[in-house]
């Protein structure tokens, strides 16, 4: 009797076992699965065509490093890929200067409309990249709207506008800043909203100044957005191909456009294109780690 | 003599009903393989799936195959867009399997050896006979008619005539220091390369060697921070030589109509060593399941009437040689009336590239520089 009294709870505790061991499971199955199909998946067969196992010729081909030797001594390539990163390092950094005060604003101002102003920053998010992009085109073209008032205020005439704006690197860094400008300002709101502002009135009752309790409290505090925002403009940027077809020119050329032109515009070298297409991913990785390193030490501060 | 009158009639009438039957016979042959080929039409199913081309397409191309959706309305064409003969190829390589897709005359032969592709049947496209017999001579490979030439035209200079001022009618003219900033190129993998090699009066630009290429390939970079655009959609062109971002540019016969469309005062430059004449080859996908569907199709496209449209509609030329535009300085510009056009010593025919790979990584290197 003792034993048949007792059995009944054993069941119980099997199934609740059972339960709680296949929740976790079944939650992270289908991101999982996601991550594997559509991203782990995809850069296998990236990888074996760089390595000629897999090839877009056809006949008979085999597995050698021949594509990585020639990039790793290639001067353009690399060349190319230093030009993407001193350009992404100056949008991103330029974005986040001026994003910060921007989110400072919305998050410590107190205003009572900061969801609303934040709203309004998010709005260009409403209609397509694509169509932001060209806009700018109609901005900074020859006869575009910054030309055109420099022509009425007499700065400029009408045959010696100012042709850097349009087709060239700069425009190229700026719309990329433009376009970022939301994703940066966003991390960074969200850490300085998260900021105790008990510790800003202590730093205030002990005598800091507003500008040295920035200094020493605020920007510290709000260092792991700061650093998210960057790497949320720095790793788009580098690999960014749209911007620079629509607005680069001949000059605007950055290491997106040359691994979509092996892929499908000049004549298709997916081997080469691959191979260009992981080291721009290892680079991201490897700074995705170091980041986020400062971004971890950058909690441990903010706790 | 009797005998041998009666011998000559008999043989007269022996050869008449040879000739009688062998007349029927061949007609019937003729309605026989008529009939087949009507039948095979019958058996075939399903959309035409055609890789073309943006604007070739139901959007703006509609009337050049307008009789083929009369008379298939149930295998109307569908469409798929290829942005460069290198992006049907990797299209293609990656899977894609359209009944027919047009490559340019430069890419015959390697298509052709590909084993992707399968030649026409001439007798099944009736408006075969009225094709420019150079582009159809082009379209050939190993004797067999691997490409049916349809739309044409030149790759040349176009310049604003009021701004500016070219000293020689060459091909230097896309490289003048005094219009720095103002120029535009076409992004092609062999296209500038040939110019260049043109300009140095190469051998053969299609195929020059290692040193000529490495002239070819100094010679555009040094010359690139002269340029303001490297264009590859004609949109993107057009649309900077409109608003004045750009005045001297590669341009195709298109650009040319558009820019007078707009009324600037634009100039259609023939260089002193010739422009480049392209032909587009329609070409058949070995094994598809719609053969006779897309003989009616480029058949379609290849009558007088779809070829007078194109002319009027698109500033090209068409190959059928009965087709003239309503603009007798498209005509006159593009030598319509005549068939030798593009050919020499009018116009080097583009042809193909045997070390294509080589030409597009110098390429590249040019744009990276």
């Amino acid at each position: 009797m003792a034993v048949q009294a007792d059995a009944p709870p054993v069941v119980g505790r099997r199934r609740r076992r059972l339960r709680i061991d296949l929740t976790t499971p079944g939650l992270l199955s289908l991101p999982v699965a996601w991550l594997v199909l559509f991203f782990l998946v995809p850069i296998a067969i990236v990888g074996l065509y760089s390595v000629n196992v897999y090839s877009i010729n056809l006949g008979p081909h085999s597995f050698t490093l021949a594509a990585w030797h020639d990039f790793l001594h290639s001067s353009v390539y690399l060349r190319l890929f230093w030009k993407s990163v001193k350009m992404a390092l100056i949008v991103s950094a330029l974005v986040v200067v001026l994003a910060y005060p921007l989110a400072y604003y919305l998050a410590l101002s107190g205003t009572k409309r900061k969801y609303v102003l934040l709203l309004l920053l998010i709005a260009p998010f409403l209609t397509s990249y694509l169509l932001r992009v060209l806009a700018w085109k109609v901005i900074l073209g020859d006869n575009g709207v910054i030309n055109t008032f420099f022509f009425s205020i007499g700065l400029r005439s009408h045959n010696h506008p100012i042709s850097q704006l349009l087709y060239s690197r700069f425009a190229v860094m700026l719309v990329l800043g433009y376009v970022w400008l939301p994703f940066v300002a966003l991390p960074i709101f969200v850490s300085l909203e998260s900021i105790d502002r008990r510790l800003l009135e202590a730093a205030s009752d002990l005598g800091a100044s507003r500008l040295w309790a920035f200094f020493r409290v605020t920007l510290p505090l709000s260092l792991p957005g700061v650093f998210a925002a960057f790497l949320f403009v720095f790793i788009p940027t580098l690999g960014e191909f749209v911007t620079p077809s629509l607005v680069g020119g001949a000059s605007g050329y950055m290491y997106g456009n040359q691994i979509v032109d092996l892929f499908e515009t000049g004549f298709p070298d997916w081997q080469t294109g691959s191979v260009l297409a992981l080291f721009l991913l290892g680079v991201v990785a490897v700074l995705t780690i170091v980041f986020s390193r400062y971004l971890r030490s950058g909690q441990v501060a903010a706790n | 003599m009797g005998h041998h009158e009666e011998t000559e009639r008999l043989s007269r009438q022996r050869l008449l009903k040879i000739a009688a039957a062998g007349g029927a016979g061949l007609v019937a042959s003729r309605l026989g393989t008529a009939q087949a080929a009507l039948d095979a039409l019958g058996a075939e199913s399903g959309r035409l799936k055609v890789l073309d081309w943006a604007g070739y397409e139901n959007d703006g191309g509609q009337p050049l195959f307008a009789s083929y959706v009369k008379k298939h309305p149930h295998n109307k064409p569908q469409f798929t867009y290829m942005t460069n003969e290198a992006d049907a190829l990797a299209k293609m390589r990656a899977g894609l399997k359209p009944d027919l897709f047009r490559p340019y005359v430069g890419w015959v032969k390697y298509f052709a050896t590909s084993g992707l592709v399968q030649p026409w049947n001439p007798k099944l496209i009736s408006n075969f006979k009225h094709l420019n017999p150079y582009m159809v001579k082009a379209g050939q490979y190993k004797g067999k008619q691997y490409g049916i030439p349809d739309d044409w035209g030149l790759d040349a200079v176009l310049y604003r005539s009021d701004k500016v001022h070219p000293k020689r009618r060459s091909w230097d003219l896309l490289w003048d220091e005094r219009y720095k900033g103002k120029i535009a190129w076409f992004d092609d993998p062999v296209e500038p390369l040939t110019i260049a090699g043109l300009y140095y009066g190469f051998k053969n630009p299609w195929n020059q060697s290692d040193a000529e290429l490495q002239k070819s390939k100094k010679l555009l970079i040094s010359k690139k921070h002269l340029v303001r655009l490297i264009w590859s959609s004609e949109t993107e062109l057009d649309s900077a030589f409109a608003s004045g971002e750009v005045w001297i540019a590669l341009a195709w016969p298109n650009d040319w109509v558009q820019m007078r469309a707009k009324k600037l005062k634009v100039v259609y430059m023939h260089p002193k060593e010739k422009p480049i004449a392209w032909v587009g080859m329609f070409m058949l996908l070995k094994g598809t399941p719609r053969f006779h569907l897309a003989h009616a199709y480029v058949d379609a496209w290849s009558s007088t009437k779809s070829g007078k449209w194109l002319e009027d509609n698109y500033g090209y030329g068409h190959a059928n040689t009965l087709a003239h535009p309503s603009s007798s300085d498209l005509l006159r510009a593009l030598q319509l009336s005549n068939p030798r056009a593009v050919t020499l010593p009018y116009a080097y025919l583009d042809r193909d590239v045997p070390r294509r790979a080589v030409y597009a990584r110098i390429w590249d290197e040019v744009k990276a520089a």
